[in-house]
Parts: structure tokens; sequence; C-alpha cells
């Protein structure tokens, strides 16, 4: 039962209700609330978690934690969203819900954005001089239009992952590879390292797209590059590879986690 | 024949060749039984879904081959009209072509017809369909028409069978097969026989109790129903319990295949309902995920043959019974071949259903394999659980509803495979009328963990004899052509040729957008050639 502990957040919501509406609930419906809580867990489980967090917290999938969401501004645009999905996007619509099960989870997930932000780490304006000094992250990375764009765009990763993900992204960064999902194809590694070897030379860099006849790479210098399979020496993927080296040996465990603090902000 | 026949119709009817047309279009829209009889043969036309009775889906032309493939170029393209029904964006439908005229439907169940020649528009006609249909289980589309005689028969996602006037797409006749709001649904190409039309429904994962039916090709009646799930003191009823199979599913979605000299009707059926919770369900669960020979004239089911028995993984029998007459350890068989789901492939003798082989074409974990009576030695513990149990293939399957290709040339059978695992899961059901009803789920292990590709097998034995690699699981099927090539395509929009006896790429073309649908092929004016549709877009290609 690796994901029991879901439960805990969802506790501490309700001891965090005023006193008397705490003990109403306690005398009238805690077993009710429970009892959905244990559904809306296995069902946020089975069809949410792998992309969404174990908590909520994000992953492949935005952050759940959030009183707001982008796409579903009440409950009946949140069901719409679970069933449906979202056209042009990674979310698919869980069209194995009855009704009653689609409900149980627009529930549990407005009580995930019920639940407090999660505690910064370290300082965020300490981060953010980390961010652009020490870290030197603007040579890789665009936020706010200010950078170069070899890893992700960092705009709004604050709303998109949790504090957990985005340490594990500064300090094993092979780990936790951002990845972009396909409505036809599934889930892809949006920044696949690869190797391409051809008559005119080798050449490293990123997947930026690939079919059954031809990938396209990009390498750390921004230069495109498409290939033929058929003329290919050699093409390699290196799954668990990153270009962006682990700054868990470069930054301080305070650097690290102001930084994780100022990444956390970015939430637009 | 068909065509010089037509033609010298047209000569004594029509003032459009009168006044000097060179290029006319058929003012006879009429396809014949007879013509349905020869169409395998015939490389001109497309007379029904898998392009004849025996659904090959091959094509006798070979202008375009391994020579010259590599020129073909797109020689026009439709784009689809929007119909304002939310979810209806995926294409799946297999046109046909019929003496110059072109056929297809389009999603949810709007139905075009083409000048061949140019891809200019003739008519185009769309049902009154609710926003509110159900579809459970499925995606809002439709897989093409059928053609007989002067009708064009399209079958709805609102449960609903129409004629249409081939000729300008007025209704002759509608008639409700069944009821949507039970989850009963229609997206399968209907089967044109000798004046009957055969459909079959979706709607297992709604816990329907599924049927084929015969209606009357110029009236509508309704000649006779069969139930794929029998009910008390019928055969088979022992294989349930309890009133399990009045929501025992047993869809029959996709299109069978037809022996005129057999007088024999082969039709697919698939999951039993719910999908992954067998514990609400004991027993085999007839006739679900099998393939049953039907007597046409009056829907007796004449043999059966359960592919996987008691199915709780969504493997659907629902792919093309493909059929095949050829020499099998010596003797001369009639045989049916299928490439099923649950990744083995199977012949059987389609006269008795004699099982004779299994292959496993495809990586999988939940079988060692199939013992001496067809039946699957099923490795413990690997039906779906409430923790979740890791099993290949996917509920998707190793093969799913895209067609086959059958080269009765070189005895060759082409399938699009799918690799791709998934996380099963079990979970509680309980029927409400049009409602979902399927007791779990999967995770599926998709994208860079899953990849997808081209098999030909050699028809007789199942051995692989090539592979070509996709990146991704396909959801699209193949065409292969007396051109010596195969036709197939990727989600990632490619539409390509293989050289049929070796599985090398010949040539590629991207739509621009991904492909689920299956290619098919015809000519005009004596010009061959092939279709697809990417995203919305149809395309019609040949050589200069």
């Amino acid at each position: 039962m690796p994901f029991r502990f879901i439960l805990r957040p969802l506790r501490r919501s309700i001891v965090a209700l005023p006193p008397a509406l705490f003990t109403a609930l306690i005398c009238y419906s805690l077993p009710v609330l429970a009892q959905e809580a244990e559904a809306g867990e296995q069902l946020f489980q089975t069809h949410c978690a792998r992309c969404h967090g174990i908590l909520g917290e994000g992953g492949e999938g935005p952050s759940l934690k959030r009183p707001q969401l982008n796409h579903a501004p009440d409950d009946d645009a949140l069901y719409s969203v679970i069933t449906e999905g979202i056209p042009g996007t990674g979310m698919p619509g869980s069209w194995m819900l009855s009704p009653a099960d689609g409900r149980q989870l627009v529930s549990y997930v407005r009580n995930l954005g019920q639940l407090p932000d999660e505690p910064m780490p370290g300082d965020p304006s300490a981060g953010e001089i980390v961010y652009n000094n020490a870290g030197n992250c603007a040579s890789c990375h665009i936020l706010n239009g200010i950078g170069e764009g070899i890893g992700p765009q960092l705009n709004g990763v604050g709303a998109r992952r949790n504090s957990e993900y985005l340490r594990r992204s500064v300090t094993s960064p092979e780990v936790e590879q951002p990845k972009i999902v396909d409505r036809f194809r599934g889930t892809l590694n949006a920044f696949l390292t690869v190797r391409i070897v051809s008559e005119r030379g080798t050449y490293e860099g990123m997947r930026i797209n690939e079919d059954a006849f031809t990938v396209q790479m990009r390498d750390l210098a921004g230069d495109i590059y498409s290939f033929e399979k058929a003329d290919l020496l050699s093409f390699e993927k290196a799954f668990g590879h990153s270009y962006m080296p682990g700054y868990g040996a470069v930054l301080t465990e305070t650097q690290i986690n102001d930084v994780v603090s100022y990444l956390m902000t970015l939430r637009d | 024949m068909k065509k010089i026949n037509k033609m010298n119709v047209k000569f004594a009817c029509s003032f459009i060749l009168a006044i000097g047309t060179l290029h006319s279009v058929s003012t006879l829209a009429d396809t014949t039984y007879e013509d349905h009889l020869a169409d395998e043969a015939n490389g001109a036309d497309w007379l029904s879904y898998s392009g004849g009775y025996k659904s090959h889906r091959f094509s006798p032309l070979s202008q375009i081959n391994t020579a010259n493939v590599d020129q073909l170029k797109v020689m026009w393209a439709y784009q689809m009209q929007p119909t304002g029904i939310s979810g209806a964006g995926l294409q799946e439908t297999t046109p046909v072509v019929s003496d110059g005229i072109m056929y297809l439907t389009e999603s949810p169940s709007s139905v075009t017809a083409l000048d061949a020649r140019s891809g200019n528009l003739l008519w185009h006609w769309s049902p009154d369909i609710s926003n509110e249909v159900l579809n459970i289980g499925f995606p809002r589309i439709n897989r093409g028409v059928a053609l007989l005689d002067n009708n064009v028969y399209v079958a709805t996602l609102d449960a609903r069978l129409f004629a249409l006037d081939a000729r300008t797409g007025a209704v002759r006749w509608e008639t409700q097969v069944a009821d949507n709001s039970l989850g009963f649904s229609l997206t399968l190409a209907p089967l044109a026989l000798d004046g009957k039309i055969i459909v079959g429904v979706s709607g297992a994962e709604a816990g329907v109790r599924a049927f084929l039916d015969a209606y009357d090709a110029s009236s509508g009646q309704r000649l006779w129903r069969t139930f794929t799930v029998p009910e008390p003191g019928e055969p088979g009823s022992e294989t349930w319990q309890g009133d399990d199979w009045e929501t025992g599913g047993g869809s029959t979605w996709l299109t069978g295949s037809y022996d005129p000299e057999l007088d024999l009707l082969y039709w697919t059926t698939g999951n039993p309902a719910p999908d992954w919770n067998g514990d609400l369900r004991p027993g085999d669960n007839l006739y679900t995920c099998s393939v049953i020979a039907f007597d046409p004239e009056t829907g007796e089911m004449r043999w059966h043959f359960q592919y996987t028995p008691h199915d709780t993984h969504d493997w659907d029998a629902n792919q093309i019974p493909v059929l095949v007459d050829g020499e099998f350890e010596g003797q001369q068989r009639k045989l049916l071949a299928l490439a099923n789901r649950n990744a083995f492939y199977y012949l059987l003798d389609r006269a008795t259903g004699e099982f004779l082989l299994a292959e496993e074409y495809s990586y999988q974990t939940w079988a060692e394999g199939i013992d001496e009576n067809g039946r699957p030695i099923v490795i413990p513990n690997t039906e779906p659980t409430r923790e979740g149990v890791l099993v290949w293939p996917s509920l998707q399957g190793a093969t799913n509803w895209f067609s086959p290709s059958y080269n009765p040339q070189t005895e060759q059978f082409f399938v699009a495979n799918r690799r791709m695992g998934a996380i099963y899961f079990k979970a509680d059901a309980e029927y409400q009328p049009g409602q979902p009803f399927l007791g779990g789920g999967e995770q599926a292990l998709d994208g860079d963990q899953a990849t997808g590709a081209i098999l030909a097998l050699d028809v007789m034995s199942g051995e692989q004899q090539w592979e070509f690699e996709l990146l991704t699981p396909p959801w699209s099927g193949v065409m292969a052509t007396s051109g010596g090539l195969v036709f197939g395509s990727s989600n990632e929009g490619q539409f390509f040729a293989l050289d049929a006896a070796t599985g090398d790429p010949l040539w590629n073309f991207n739509t621009g957008a991904h492909i689920r649908t299956n290619p098919m092929g015809f000519s005009i004016d004596d010009n061959q050639r092939v279709a697809i549709i990417g995203g919305q877009t149809l395309f019609v290609l040949g050589l200069e």
C-alpha cells in the first residue's frame, strides 16, 4: 500500500477548520467524509496520480494543490476536464469513470486545492540571487523572456512542480526529466539525450521529435538538425541522462534550499 | 465486366457523354451483390470495408510497385467537415469506391460522396445526432458505409441504420437498431450481402447484452437478431451464473467476413462485462471474445471459437477475420486467420470451427501458450488486482480494430502491432443502465516505454518473416498490393510503403497529423490510387 499516506493531508485540512465547524463535522459528517476521501483517494491513485503526483503536487502534470485551476473554474468544469480531458494538452479524458466516481474525484481534487501551500525550505529572495549568479541558470533556461533555451522554460514552474520535484531537478536532473504527453503517442521524454553518427560526423544533443523515418535534435549550441534514419550509422537514446549538471556538488545546501524556494514562487 | 456493362448503360442514357465529356462520373451508382462477389479480383473498385468478403484488404493492382512507389504524389485531398458534435475529431473510416464515386463517413456519422477522379464533393449527409449521445468505452467515430444496389448504408452513433440514395444522399429508410440510452451504439461499417445488411453493436462497457442483426436491404425490416450472450437454457448459458448474462457484453462492433460458397457469415465479439472485474461474472462467458459462424439466412450459429475465455483484460476479439484458402499441413483447407488482441495469431478451419494453430506474434506475459484445443494456458496472478498488476499486452492489445492484410499470391499476413504493457486494476462495478460498467482500468506504459511495428507473418504458420519498427504503438491498419508493397501508417502521421518481401521502407509521406484508419486502393481511368486519412484530411495518391 505505497500510497496510504495520501490521507494525511486531508486529515490536516479537516483539523484546519474552525473549531465549531470541526465539531459539527465530527458529529455528523466525518464518517461520510472519510468514506468519500477513501474512495476519492483510490480513484485518484488509479486515474490521476501518475501525472499529477501522489499528493496532487504535480509531476508530469501540473500541481492540483491550488485553489484555482486554470481549466476548471468551477466543479462542473472540473468534472468535464476529468471526464473529457483538455484538448491540445496531455490531459486525457477518463472515460472509464462513472458519473459518481467523477464527482468523487471532483470533490477530492477540490480538497487538494484547500491544502495549505508547502512550506518553503529557504529564502526565495536569496534564491533569485543564486539563480542569476552561482547557479547561472539563465545560461540554459528562459524565465520571463530572459536566458537561453537549452533546457525547459521555467515560467510557472512553481505551479506545476512541488518542492521535492524541484529539489530533485536541481540536484539530480537525470532523475526528473520533463515529459511531453501526446494524445496519440503517449508520454515521451521532452529532453531525451541522443547521440547520432552519420557519415558527416557525430552529433549529440536533445531529441526534439522523432518518427519511424526521421529524428530531429538540438545540440547544446541551440542548432537544430534533422536526419533520415536510413542514412545513419548509429542512433542511440540515453534514457536517464541529462545535460543539466547536478547542482548538489556546486551549490551549498542553503543555496539549494533558496533556489528551490525561488522556483516555488514562479506560479504565473 | 461490370465496368463495361455500366458504360454501355451510360452511353444509352447519359446526355453528359452525348455532349462529349470524356470523364464522366457514373450516373448509375448501383453496386450489385454480384459486384461484391467479384470485388477481390476487381482492382478498380473497393466495394466494402475490407475490400471484399474475404477481408483481405489487398489491392490486385500493380501499377504502383516497388520500382516506382517513390514517385507517389498527392493527386487530391479532401478536408472533412466539422459537425459541431463535440469529441468527434477522430476519423477511422475506410472509404469505398464504386464506379468512380468514393463514399466515406466522417465522425460521428456523416456520409460524403466524392468524385474519385477530382475529389470534388457530390453530396454530404449528416444525421441529426444529439451532443448528449452516449459512447461509453470508445470515441465518437464511424468506420464506413456499405453499398448495395442504389443505396449507401450507414450505421450511426445513436444506434440507427440508414439507407441513403447513392446518387443524392437522400434518406430511403431508417431504423432504430437499439437504444442508445442503454449504451448501445453503432460505429462499424455495415456488411452488404445478397439483399441483406448486417450490423453489430458496441456497448459492452455499458453492460449491454450484444447481438448481430440482419435487415432487409430494400425495406429496412429486421430479418433476424442473434444475441452473442445466451439466455438461460440456450447453448453456452452454462458459462454464466445467475443473471450475469443480462449485462454480459459480447459486442459485435467490427465488420465481419463472408464465405459465399459455404454460405457462412463470420463475426467477432468483444469483451464480457464488466471488463476488468471477472469476479462479478464467473465462467467462460460465451460467446464473448469469440468468432462465430452464422447462417446468414436465419442468424443461427453454426459454430463458435472463443479466443479468450473469461477475459479480464478487455481483449475483445473484434479484429478482422481473414478468410484464407490454401494448403495447411498437406491438406487444402478453407481457413480463418485472425491476429488477436491477446497477442496470439490463430488459424481455424472455417467450415467447422476446428482449432488448427496458435502462434505468439507479440510479446505477452499472460499465457504460457495455447493448448491443443485452442484454450490459453493462463499464467497465475495475471488478472487485474486492486493494487494493480503489470501485464503485456495493454488493454488496447497487441493489435486492435485496425485491419490486417493478406496477400494470397505470397501467402503473407501483415498486421500492425502494438507493443505496450499496462498495469491493470480491478474495482467494484454496479450495473446502472446507460452508465459505464467496467470494474477497473489500466495505466498504460506508453510513449517511450512502448513501441509498434508492422509484421509480416507466414499465414500458414504464423511465423514472423520480418518486422518494421514504429516509434509508438500504431492505431492504423495495412494494405498489401500486387505491386509487392505493404502500405501502413503511424501515430506520427507518416503514410508509408514497405517492400512486402523484406519490410524495407521504400517511401513515406508526412500527412501532418495522426493516422487512425486503414489504407485502401482503387483505380480511376486505369490509374492506380491509394488513399489514407491523416487527421481530418483524406489524401488520394498516385503516379503522375
